[in-house]
């Protein structure tokens, strides 16, 4: 559906994004991960034709320029800020980003009645966005790229800033698009969102893709051992025949199969007064990708 | 076309909701049409009387006559008022008068001194002794009182000769003071006593009227005093010169509110949504573009249509009118465009955008009517599109200006307008690649 090649963009001495390559799926959830910074929406914006790319190829649905009419109309995008009109309440909103694709009568209609109740907002149809808060702006801002019923959406950071309730809406919304057979391309910097939504994720840092594939993949791959953390009801009678490191009476075991070493040890006759499993994930991949956290 | 108009209108929607931007679209131009036409609108009838008081110290039926003069004349205002029975409501002391012009409640006062001319010599015909003070600030008008007294004076001395019977009486009685005790030599005493036998049988001989209808009568100068209306250009409708202004005010906040609101698209994403949409960049533009069109020109023709309905602007020419409006409104559009670029916040385009409309509108006609600047700011504003605007605008309400004589005006403008429209859309094409 999407092929992204060796994709480059700098500006002045930086380097925005450099070499990017992927490709993504028909109907796939794709994640960029990364910093703020990394390249992520520089990528987006030079695959939709907002921006000129230095050098690299893109082709989506077989056409190579993004900024052909006939392409765009099969995109969507949902970008980082809240790019909607405050003064307009949310149907005008629609409508008007439903009238430039060109939709119109009772077409024009369905799709923002469909658009309004995805988002949730059919009751508040008629107030100004700038009376909204801010989760329900962030809905907004997604109805508004899929009311002309794209086949790709960008999402770009599409739950910064928004309250928990309202981030468990939009990943609702989200998987609900996935289960329609929409391609998504994602950005985030939560791995939490990536590892919930993405079927693949693109590791980016500093305008280069450092990993790619699914979240499974990228663990097993870069994430390292699960680590078993165990407070002992007593000191054991032979430490010596014990895994990992004790420390008094805190037990600490790097294990690729936690569950098994667990059960082990509990039939041997250990007794735990609490236990923890911290099991490898993406926040781990980058850890050991680039040296630092995700939110450094 | 769909999507052009659609945009045009999104923005003509999100303006009109804009309080704050009407505010300096329509309000503020309608409001400074109406102050300053109300400021010009004098015609130079009501100009001021200079007020002045007087003491009347004789309370001579004279000396009242004298002040009765005073207060018909149309240059004076005085004081006292007179009540209901025609006294003065308050008689003024001399001090009381003088305090009053040392303080700049009064331009002048006038004392009508007691008269003792009976005891002193001979009189035919009584001249009022006055003790005049005048503020020092107001020196100019020292001399025009002057001729006011001499004025009420010489009036008494025609009025004496009206009266010949009153007249020869007082000669008569001159004449017996000049054989009481004059003081004079016994030659100087004849020469008069002849004088007045000659004036007594002068008097007794003619018609009073002679006075006041002869060609020459006692009244001094013959000045006939006629009105003079100042020369005016063109127009006696002072909203016909502030009407023109404030449209391009109106026009001045169009063009601030949508080069605004174009970066505003920019920093929100909007624009971002617009440009992925399947549109032309020139799409866009056309539709913001459209969309700052209509709003100057609506802006116009309502100023327009208030000032002709409310305040009589005329619209007898309604062709050259719409090519007044149109020009006007695409040279505005072209700005709109050009300052659109001069900042990459609404802070920055909004600080530009206004400073440099503000020079424009300065030396432009924007806050000084076009027929009132000096003629070095006359050649200065040949460089404002201001200028350019108001003067279209005034040659299609009342200049009177041909079919020919508006094609400069507005060809500078549809010439700025083009210009600066493509130069602006350069510069965006260069900032968003």
């Amino acid at each position: 559906m999407i092929r992204v090649d060796d994709l480059r963009k700098s500006y002045g001495s930086l380097k925005a994004v450099d070499g990017v390559t992927f490709d993504i799926q028909a109907g796939e959830t794709f994640a960029l991960l990364g910093p703020n910074g990394a390249g992520k929406t520089t990528t987006i914006h030079m695959m939709v034709g907002a921006l000129k790319s230095d050098s690299g190829s893109i082709s989506i649905d077989g056409a190579t320029d993004p900024t052909r009419p006939v392409v765009r109309q099969k995109l969507g995008i949902a970008p980082q800020s809240l790019s909607l009109y405050e003064d307009l309440s949310a149907e005008e909103n629609l409508q008007f980003f439903a009238r430039i694709y060109g939709l119109h009568g009772p077409r024009l209609k369905e799709r923002v009645d469909h658009a309004l109740n995805f988002a949730g907002l059919a009751d508040r149809r008629a107030d100004h966005v700038k009376t909204y808060s801010g989760g329900m702006q962030r809905r907004l801002n997604l109805a508004a790229a899929l009311v002309h019923e794209p086949k790709v959406l960008f999402l770009d950071e599409p739950t910064v800033g928004v309250d928990p309730q309202s981030r468990n809406y939009l990943f609702d919304n989200i998987e609900a698009l996935k289960r329609a057979g929409c391609t998504i391309l994602y950005t985030t910097h939560y791995m939490e969102e990536a590892e919930r939504l993405c079927d693949r994720v693109a590791i980016m840092d500093h305008g280069k893709v450092l990993a790619l594939d699914t979240v499974e993949g990228l663990i097993s791959k870069f994430g390292g051992k699960s680590v078993i953390l165990a407070q002992l009801d007593r000191p054991p009678t032979d430490p010596t025949r014990l895994p990992g490191r004790l420390d008094g009476l805190t037990l600490r075991i790097e294990s690729e199969h936690p569950l098994e070493d667990v059960a082990r040890l509990s039939s041997d006759g250990l007794r735990f007064t609490t236990l923890s499993i911290k099991r490898a994930d993406l926040e781990t991949v980058f850890l050991s990708l680039t040296g630092r956290t995700l939110r450094d | 076309m769909h999507a052009i108009l659609t945009m045009a209108l999104k923005d003509l929607r999100l303006l009109w909701r804009d309080r704050f931007g009407m505010f300096w679209v329509l309000v503020f131009p309608l409001l400074q049409a109406l102050f300053f036409g109300a400021i010009f609108r004098g015609d130079g009838k009501d100009t001021a009387k200079m007020t002045i008081g007087v003491v009347d110290e004789d309370q001579s039926q004279s000396t009242q006559s004298f002040i009765k003069r005073l207060r018909d004349s149309s240059a004076l205002s005085v004081e006292p008022p007179l009540d209901a029975n025609g006294k003065p409501a308050t008689p003024l002391t001399p001090d009381q008068a003088r305090d009053m012009v040392r303080t700049g409640n009064l331009v002048a006062f006038v004392i009508v001194k007691k008269n003792t001319d009976e005891n002193e010599g001979f009189t035919f015909a009584e001249m009022p002794k006055l003790e005049v003070g005048i503020d020092p600030s107001r020196k100019a008008e020292a001399g025009y009182l002057q001729g006011i007294l001499t004025e009420a004076s010489f009036k008494g001395l025609q009025d004496a000769f009206t009266n010949p019977a009153g007249m020869r009486e007082r000669i008569e009685k001159a004449s017996k003071q000049l054989d009481v005790g004059s003081g004079l030599s016994a030659p100087q005493r004849i020469v008069l006593k002849t004088f007045f036998t000659s004036l007594d049988q002068f008097l007794g001989s003619v018609d009073p009227k002679v006075y006041h209808e002869g060609p020459q009568a006692m009244g001094g100068a013959n000045i006939q005093l006629v009105d003079i209306t100042r020369e005016k250009h063109g127009t006696d409708n002072s909203f016909e010169i502030t009407f023109p202004s404030a449209m391009l005010w109106g026009v001045i906040g169009c063009t601030a509110g949508f080069a605004i609101s174009l970066v505003t698209e920019r920093r929100t994403g909007t624009l971002l949504r617009l440009r992925v949409a399947p549109l032309q960049r020139t799409q866009i533009l056309a539709g913001k573009a459209l969309a700052c069109f209509l709003a100057c020109s609506g802006v116009i023709l309502l100023l327009l249509t208030v000032g002709h309905f409310v305040f009589g602007v005329r619209t007898t020419h309604p062709a050259l009118l719409a090519m007044a409006i149109f020009s006007t409104a695409i040279c505005f559009v072209g700005l709109t465009m050009l300052f659109a670029t001069m900042g990459s916040t609404e802070q920055g385009v909004a600080g530009v955008g206004w400073a440099v409309m503000l020079v424009f509108a300065m030396i432009g006609g924007g806050m000084i009517p076009l027929i009132a600047m000096p003629q070095w700011m006359t050649v200065a504003s040949n460089f404002s599109p201001v200028k350019w605007g108001i003067y279209s605008l005034e040659g299609a309400i009342w200049r009177g200006f041909s079919f020919a004589e508006m094609l400069q005006p507005c060809g500078i403008l549809v010439a700025i307008g083009v210009i600066c429209f493509a130069i602006g859309v350069q510069l965006i094409k260069r900032r968003e690649t």
